[in-house]
């Protein structure tokens, strides 16, 4: 199999730890690190607003119905100079798989999201694992 | 394969949560002063450039509030960096040393409170500006001969200051509101530009894990431009709360990319936070 399999990269973060993210607000006081959710859906909107910005993932479950999740990332002033906007985040209309964790308040469909793994294999991650490149090396 | 998938489809689009046992860890600092620095490392030793009056010239971005670099893009990828990278980590984290305010006795417990609760008393964690002196060390200075503009792109907002240096002395109108930058007037001593401010109001902290004041807060700021950067000193002073003044000093480093505005800042997190644990928030 010569093209990335991006289930088995979804399989590889739901099985190591993933480490907790960081914001400047107190991650841990609203987001559960120990738990992760693990979605497929499309990219339907995003907020670019400090102190974080958002990503709304569409999620249809077998029954067709489909679940707004949103998704807290880091602050804009992070992806600044990276390429990652807003744009491109909406730009890619493929399911994605995205890995999250959820609210420790029980708010359905809110949580901080990990990573978000496009079909073809390239990721927008926020584990500092992934930061390591012999690790991406591995991955690949 | 198939059946892989199949199964990994089922078990996701219920939105399965697995329970994985993780250590947390701290979260840094996020300051970009070192990491900045280092982009630059000849900068202090350039020529100061001055205006035609003979002062140092402080025009130029010179500081991005934090984060910048964070997201790296790595082939299409992109993963994190910067204070979250092993190679960049030490940069973005180079403690700041800074001395801690000396509170009378008597404000300890409302300190240790307004600490303890920070998630939910801090100001700036739900949008409202820092004000001075947390607002912290201009991102860019716009200096004529007659007045100095200090702009800001903070997280929670735009913030802008403008500084007269025409001699003036502050109003004296004593129905004017406090604000949250306050009214400043700057002058020069030798080459360091000396901002005095003063009518802040008392809805802001100094600084992180709940640093109150009273309105009786007063505010010296010392800018003195080495090459390309600024030595900036802030001393606040509140006889009221504080035993003695409170210094805290960052070097800033010229940019060579414009400021860009800042995102507007929007509290989604009030009503979620489920428990009091909080870290650094340091400018």
């Amino acid at each position: 199999m010569g093209a990335i399999n991006p289930l088995r990269w979804a399989a590889v973060a739901a099985l190591s730890c993933t480490l907790p993210i960081i914001a400047h607000h107190s991650f841990t006081a609203e987001f559960d690190s120990g738990k992760i959710v693990t979605l497929r859906g499309v990219v339907s909107k995003v907020d670019w607003i400090n102190p974080h910005i958002f990503v709304y993932i569409d999620v249809k479950d077998d029954a067709g119905k489909t679940t707004t999740w949103a998704l807290q990332s880091l602050p804009p002033l992070f992806f600044r100079g990276s390429g990652l906007t807003k744009d491109l985040l909406l730009s890619n209309k493929q399911e994605v798989t995205v890995t999250a964790n959820p609210a420790k308040d029980g708010t359905a469909a809110y949580g901080f999201m990990t990573k978000l793994s496009y079909p073809d294999g390239h990721v927008f991650s926020m584990s500092p694992q992934d930061a390591d490149p012999n690790l991406r090396k591995t991955q690949k | 394969m198939i059946s892989e998938l199949a199964n990994h489809r089922t078990l996701t689009r219920a939105a399965l949560a697995a329970v994985i046992l993780t250590t947390p860890i701290g979260a840094p600092a996020q300051t970009n002063y070192a990491a900045e620095a280092a982009k630059n490392p000849s900068a202090a030793s350039r020529p100061t450039p001055r205006m035609a009056d003979g002062h140092p010239d402080l025009s130029g971005v010179w500081h991005h509030f934090f984060g910048i670099g964070t997201i790296q893009k790595v082939g299409e990828s992109f993963v994190i960096g910067g204070a979250f990278s092993p190679q960049s980590a030490g940069l973005y984290n180079a403690p700041l040393r800074d001395a801690k305010p000396e509170y009378k006795p008597e404000f300890a417990a409302k300190l240790k409170s307004l600490n303890d609760n920070q998630v939910k008393e801090d100001p700036t964690l739900h949008c409202l500006p820092p004000g001075v002196p947390r607002l912290g060390p201009p991102h860019q200075i716009v200096h004529t001969s007659k007045q100095a503009i200090f702009l800001y792109a903070d997280n929670t907002g735009n913030q802008w200051r403008v500084i007269p240096l025409d001699g003036r002395p502050h109003g004296s109108d004593p129905e004017t509101a406090a604000t949250y930058n306050g009214d400043s007037v700057g002058h020069w001593e030798g080459d360091t530009l000396v901002v005095d401010v003063t009518r802040l109001t008392d809805e802001t902290w100094l600084g992180d894990n709940g640093l109150f004041h009273s309105r009786r807060l007063h505010v010296t700021e010392r800018l003195r431009r080495a090459g390309d950067t600024i030595q900036y000193q802030v001393t606040a002073e509140d006889p009221e709360v504080l035993q003695k003044p409170w210094t805290l000093s960052r070097t800033i480093t010229l940019q060579p990319d414009a400021l860009e505005e800042a995102a507007p800042c929007v509290d989604k997190d009030a009503g979620h936070y489920v428990t009091l644990e909080h870290h650094d928030n340091t400018r």
